[in-house]
């Protein structure tokens, strides 16, 4: 697809390039028609979700789509959650609990990813540059290793990790979490970084060496460089995954460690659902995901290609 | 009330109105023989009970936390008189409930915060949605990972903890404080015990009615019938005879009773139960799941497969995609929305159908208790019986949410104080009623609950809170109540149920009784695994038999 | 763990150096102390658990701290003993003590939970059952349903990726805007499955004024229900959980995209290659690591789907849209039959390792011949 956008080369025949011309529109307008499409699969969604959030049962139920056109926005949801214009001022315990359990959530989503990416980080250069043999276990098997713990349904590990956690004295505990959320992302970072590695050729490494850098700095001041778009894409996959985990966060918090997923589920129960609140923490609940997305969203383009360094 | 003189009203039936005004005298002067009605005004209790009525005040909007914290201060002379100021300071505990929609726990943070200024102990609070619940406390009671000293629960899991000795047993000052002679009858022993001692404060009381939508009934009707229906037949006639027709609210199609094809993490069962219970609990016979002396199931008895049966032939006129739809759907999203005209669901409905904003049958909806049927099996003798006349058998469906105390605290008599102190502020006379007249998820329990007069002046109309409340109140004095038993697991029994009667529903079985078979198949494993003597005792303790 | 669990090997033909024989002594010491530190505290805990000797200690903390130290005395052991290929094996050891240490108690524990009879709510506890539960999982029909069904999840990944690979290259294009498209397809992603389940699934899929269901009525579908035919719901659910699970894909492929170098797709254009050849020849060959890297994460986390399914479906109707992680979640919670959940679980795993293993081998096969 770059190609479709590549520009006009410098033809001899004039008609020729008249038609490139024609076909370079044409393939402008399928470019961003295909975007608009797919933006409004992604946005419209989010735009119900927004918009729920300051609706009254009538409206949810009536499935309004266009504030102020087809129904009257109010504040109801935010205002459950203490956060709506009048209510912000005063003493609300769901507000309370919302920010204990906002905080707690940015608090473990970055420990956990930035945990993650380092060690992934690590073991995956380590995989992709060196021969390891551990046991029976080679790289193949190592990087398998790391794999296979995404593998089982966590609903299952409820019993060992509440013993586990108990004995550690981990429970209702925000480095049980992030220790526990790093142990699920890591396989993600891992593989993830070690595609990345892969492709940076070995030249590099071998230059560096030359230069006399150890296999760390080799690493730290040529490699993670390159390997920039990747590092953070695991990054913000990691940070998301951890961000919504909802299972291990209700069966091993109870006052302290409590996170947002919990709450944005309790809106539901024996009295039906709460449309308006579960927007409202939902619509909450992707903001800082939405900032660092959008604050990290340049280091994800075109890293140093080997070209440019030599 | 005694079976003849209900049964004697129902035949009567002059018109619905007048049966169940006749119903909440009766219970006036039967089940309210404690007199607690017209008492409650004479005295200065009255003035706060008034008073707390008035807080924010009937269509003022939802009560938020300054609400909740002035109506737990206005309530706290109960503690005050068992507790002196600061008697509890240093005191730390820790209360596990629910967070749903951010009533439960988040309203008992407000009712207690002034307790807690008070009496100068500090609540930490473990929210749980309600999907976690049963699954959090049975892998905390396996691990040994119980870290809360006071907990919200459900009445059937005390087969669970009251059952395996984590409870405290409640002492005798907090039954004083709390009043638990006002109690409505079924909640009382042996219900409201677990062998013969008292661990719970309830704080709300359960069980299904039946409410309908009046516009549907009548003279020129789309029914065609004069009177909501009494009978399950009857229900099944309504159905058929609206299917095609258009709703007269709503102008969409018309639709008749509702059943939940869905299940909800096991309370789905309950909705199967509702139309059971009429054709299996005998009166002479307390059980109806399960026969006490050997746990066999009786859910592929004859009885609950017409039940089954009644449901599967109604499908073809239920909603197009009623088989996704849960009990919260078929309530909240359909019934209230104006589709359909037929649902058996927890007081919520009531209360909702007129507060609600998203209520559109506020003014067209009726109670009555649910229906029942015109022929009861008898498990005893393996045969159908017809009764003169229909047997009812309203369905005390989770027998509410109680509060109580954990054995964390027996030892430390300072903090068993404090914890029953905190619970007993909850479980009070006066808070109480504030709960079960706004949003909080609880119902009423209390025979002084029934006090329409409190409910007028508090801002109700007269004649609907007499309907939804009379429907409540005979309910649960019902001479044929069909209680739940408290047997540990009870709500593995409703999950694998309700797994096996969506496959059923889905014609993954060949039958009603194939269905049915499965179940009691499904059932009979649990009984095994989790020990059939135990259960079997259980089963009569909880019973009282 | 042995004392040296670690060897480096060669990096392109760069010899080891042998470290000083001081050092290396001063290294092996520092290991076998540790070692020898961390055994004696386990054994004391566990001596003092057991109730054999009397320490006082309130919980396993000491044993995770001593595996702190031990881990780091490891670490700076290898390095003394070992110089370059110790700092090698320090690119990895952390990972790898870190999952072992996390990995070990809960396998080991879950192996034995699924091989009891426990029922949560029996007074009695685990009782230790072998195999029953295997033979048991033979005859449950609706977990080879579910299983079943799981075939369908799966191969659905391959049209998640194809989506998610157009996706990216038109965020790999030059276009105006980029940062917006990029966070805006990223969105889905965002959403909490709690959130999408009901958001979706429940109001934008709701049968009368679901704003799917009017869009459908308007294109001629009289009563649309999303839920009602099984083949209608198991494409209902796999719609929603590719909406979410697109841009995970596309972003990896993205990262994958943004480093390939540059001249080569140069190269491609200057061949005169059209950009469909170009796409194939250069682009999709090199972009095959990546996009097998994207696909096995996918499908192991597609293998997990669960809540999705719970909060809309519960598995119905009649089984149809169940997974084998729902089906679990509602024997191992719901009915809190633990032991035989773990074994459903157990039995997963060990088809899942299976299935991934040829999955790899094939494609890396594959790779070979394509490359």
């Amino acid at each position: 697809m770059t190609s479709i956008t590549g520009g006009a080369r410098i033809v001899d025949d004039g008609r020729e390039a008249a038609s490139r011309q024609t076909r370079h529109v044409i393939g402008q307008i399928a470019l961003y028609s295909a975007l608009v499409v797919w933006a409004f699969v992604s946005l419209f969604p989010i735009y119900w979700t927004i918009t729920t959030s300051f609706k009254v049962a009538k409206d949810v139920q009536a499935g309004h789509l266009v504030p102020w056109v087809d129904f009257q926005p109010s504040w109801l949801g935010w205002r459950s959650l203490g956060l709506s214009p009048d209510t912000i001022g005063t003493l609300s315990t769901v507000r309370d609990e919302f920010m204990l359990r906002f905080f707690n959530s940015i608090e473990m989503g970055l420990g956990a990813s930035i945990l993650a990416v380092v060690i992934g980080s690590l073991a995956a250069y380590g995989l992709s540059r060196f021969q390891y043999k551990f046991l029976w276990m080679r790289n193949n098997d190592i990087s398998f290793f790391f794999l296979s713990q995404l593998i089982l349904p966590p609903v299952v590990l409820a019993l060992p990790f509440l013993v586990l956690y108990k004995e550690l004295a981990l429970l209702d505990n925000p480095v049980g979490l992030i220790l526990l959320y790093t142990l699920t992302v890591l396989p993600i970072v891992v593989w993830i970084m070690k595609d990345q590695f892969d492709t940076i050729p070995t030249e590099l490494d071998e230059a560096a060496q030359v230069d006399g850098l150890g296999p760390w700095g080799t690493f730290v001041r040529i490699i993670l460089p390159i390997a920039l778009p990747g590092t953070v894409a695991a990054f913000i996959l990691s940070l998301i995954l951890c961000w919504n985990e909802y299972f291990f966060a209700a069966l091993l918090t109870s006052s302290d460690a409590k996170t947002l997923p919990v709450m944005v589920a309790s809106q539901t129960g024996s009295q039906g659902i709460n449309w308006w609140a579960m927007a409202a923490l939902s619509t909450a609940a992707i903001m800082p995901l939405v900032i660092i997305g959008v604050a990290l969203e340049r280091y994800i383009i075109k890293g140093l290609t080997a070209g440019s360094v030599k | 009330m005694r079976v003849e003189l209900y049964e004697r009203m129902m035949t009567l039936q002059a018109g619905r109105r007048n049966f169940l005004k006749g119903a909440a005298a009766l219970a006036a002067g039967t089940a309210l023989s404690n007199s607690f009605v017209g008492k409650s005004f004479a005295d200065a209790a009255g003035d706060l009970r008034k008073q707390i009525l008035q807080i924010p005040g009937v269509g003022k909007g939802a009560p938020t936390d300054a609400d909740w914290q002035k109506v737990g201060e206005m309530c706290l002379a109960a503690t005050k008189a068992n507790v002196a100021e600061g008697e509890f300071a240093g005191v730390e505990l820790t209360f596990m409930g629910l967070n749903n929609q951010n009533l439960h726990n988040v309203l008992f943070r407000g009712f207690l915060k002034p307790w807690e200024a008070y009496t100068g102990a500090k609540i930490n609070w473990i929210d749980l949605a309600q999907a976690d619940y049963n699954p959090r406390l049975q892998q905390s009671i396996a691990t040994g990972t119980v870290d809360f000293d006071i907990i919200e629960m459900g009445a059937p899991f005390e087969g669970d903890t009251a059952g395996k000795g984590l409870l405290d047993e409640m002492p005798d000052w907090v039954k004083a404080q709390i009043d638990m002679d006002d109690y409505v009858n079924y909640l009382k022993a042996p219900v409201g015990t677990w062998a013969g001692k008292t661990y719970r404060i309830t704080i709300d009381g359960d069980c299904h009615t039946f409410a309908y939508r009046k516009d549907y009934f009548g003279d020129g009707s789309i029914s065609g019938m004069a009177d909501a229906p009494t009978t399950w037949a009857q229900v099944q006639a309504v159905s058929k005879a609206v299917k095609g027709k258009k709703d007269p609210l709503t102008g969409l199609d018309a639709y008749g009773f509702l059943d939940p094809l869905k299940g909800w993490g096991g309370f789905g069962f309950y909705f199967l139960e509702d139309r059971a219970s009429a054709y299996a609990k005998h009166p002479d016979d307390p059980a109806w799941l399960f026969d006490p002396d050997t746990m066999k199931p009786r859910v592929n008895n004859p009885a609950w497969v017409q039940a089954i049966q009644d449901v599967m032939d109604t499908m073809p006129e239920l909603p197009p995609d009623q088989i996704n739809a849960d009990p919260g759907t078929t309530a909240f999203q359909q019934f209230l929305a104006g589709t359909g005209s037929m649902i058996c669901w927890w007081g919520d409905v009531g209360s909702n159908a007129r507060t609600s904003d998203s209520s559109v049958v506020g003014d067209v909806v009726g109670f009555s208790i649910n229906p029942g049927a015109d022929k009861v099996y008898n498990s005893k003798t393996g045969a159908w019986e017809t009764p003169a006349s229909p047997n009812f058998a309203p369905n005390m469906a989770y027998l509410g949410w109680g509060v109580y105390v954990t054995n964390r605290v027996s030892a430390d008599e300072k903090k068993r104080k404090a914890a029953w102190s905190a619970a007993a502020h909850l479980g009070g006379k006066d808070l109480s009623l504030w709960m079960a007249a706004y949003p909080s998820g609880f119902q009423p329990y209390r025979n002084s609950h029934f006090d329409y007069a409190e409910w007028e002046a508090a801002g109700y109309d007269r004649a609907f809170a007499e309907d939804y409340l009379g429907s409540n109140a005979d309910s649960y004095n019902h001479p044929n109540a069909a209680i739940e038993p408290r047997i540990p697991g009870i709500f593995q029994y409703y999950s694998v149920a309700e797994d096996e009667l969506a496959k059923g529903y889905a014609g993954q079985y060949a039958s009603a009784q194939a269905t049915a078979d499965a179940i009691a198949a499904a059932w009979e494993k649990i009984t095994d695994q989790i020990g059939r003597d135990s259960q079997i005792a259980l089963y009569k303790a909880s019973l009282g038999l | 763990m042995t004392t040296e669990p670690v060897r480096g090997g060669d990096l392109v033909g760069q010899g080891i150096g042998p470290s000083n024989p001081q050092r290396r002594r001063l290294g092996i010491g520092l290991i076998v102390v540790a070692t020898a530190g961390l055994l004696f505290v386990v054994v004391s805990q566990a001596l003092d658990a057991g109730g054999a000797i009397h320490f006082g200690f309130s919980n396993w903390r000491p044993t995770l701290y001593a595996y702190v130290v031990w881990a780091i005395a490891l670490g700076w052991g290898q390095v003394l003993a070992r110089g370059e290929a110790g700092w090698r094996a320090l690119f990895i050891l952390p990972a790898v003590l870190f999952v072992f240490a996390f990995a070990l108690f809960p396998t080991l524990s879950g192996l034995f939970i699924a091989m009891t009879d426990w029922n949560l709510s029996a007074a009695v506890g685990p009782r230790f059952n072998g195999l029953s539960n295997l033979v048991a999982l033979f005859s449950d029909r609706f977990y080879w349903n579910a299983l079943g069904n799981m075939v369908f999840y799966t191969a659905m990944v391959m049209v998640e990726y194809a989506i998610a690979f157009g996706l990216a290259l038109l965020l790999n294009a030059d276009i105006k805007g980029r940062k917006f498209w990029r966070v805006t397809f990223l969105l889905p992603f965002m959403l909490s499955p709690v959130a999408v389940s009901w958001m979706i699934g429940k109001s934008m899929l709701e049968g009368r004024f679901g704003p799917i269901a009017r869009l459908a009525r308007w294109l001629g579908w009289e009563s649309p229900t999303f839920f009602a035919q099984p083949w209608m719901a198991k494409l209902s659910i796999e719609a929603m959980d590719a909406w979410v699970s697109i841009p995970f894909v596309m972003i990896l492929l993205l990262a994958g995209l943004q480093a390939l170098p540059k001249e080569v797709q140069e190269a491609a254009r200057v061949d005169g290659a059209g950009p469909w050849q170009g796409f194939w020849q250069i682009t999709f060959p090199l972009m095959l690591p990546v996009s097998v890297t994207a696909i096995v994460l996918r499908m192991i986390f597609k293998l997990k789907l669960a809540d999705i399914v719970i909060n809309v479906t519960s598995g119905g109707p009649g089984g149809a849209t169940d997974t084998v992680s729902s089906f679990i979640y509602r024997e191992y919670r719901d009915r809190s039959n633990v032991g035989y959940g773990t074994m459903l679980a157990m039995v997963y795993l060990v088809m899942i390792i299976v299935f991934v293993t040829l999955l790899l081998n094939f494609l890396s096969k594959r790779m070979q011949r394509m490359t």
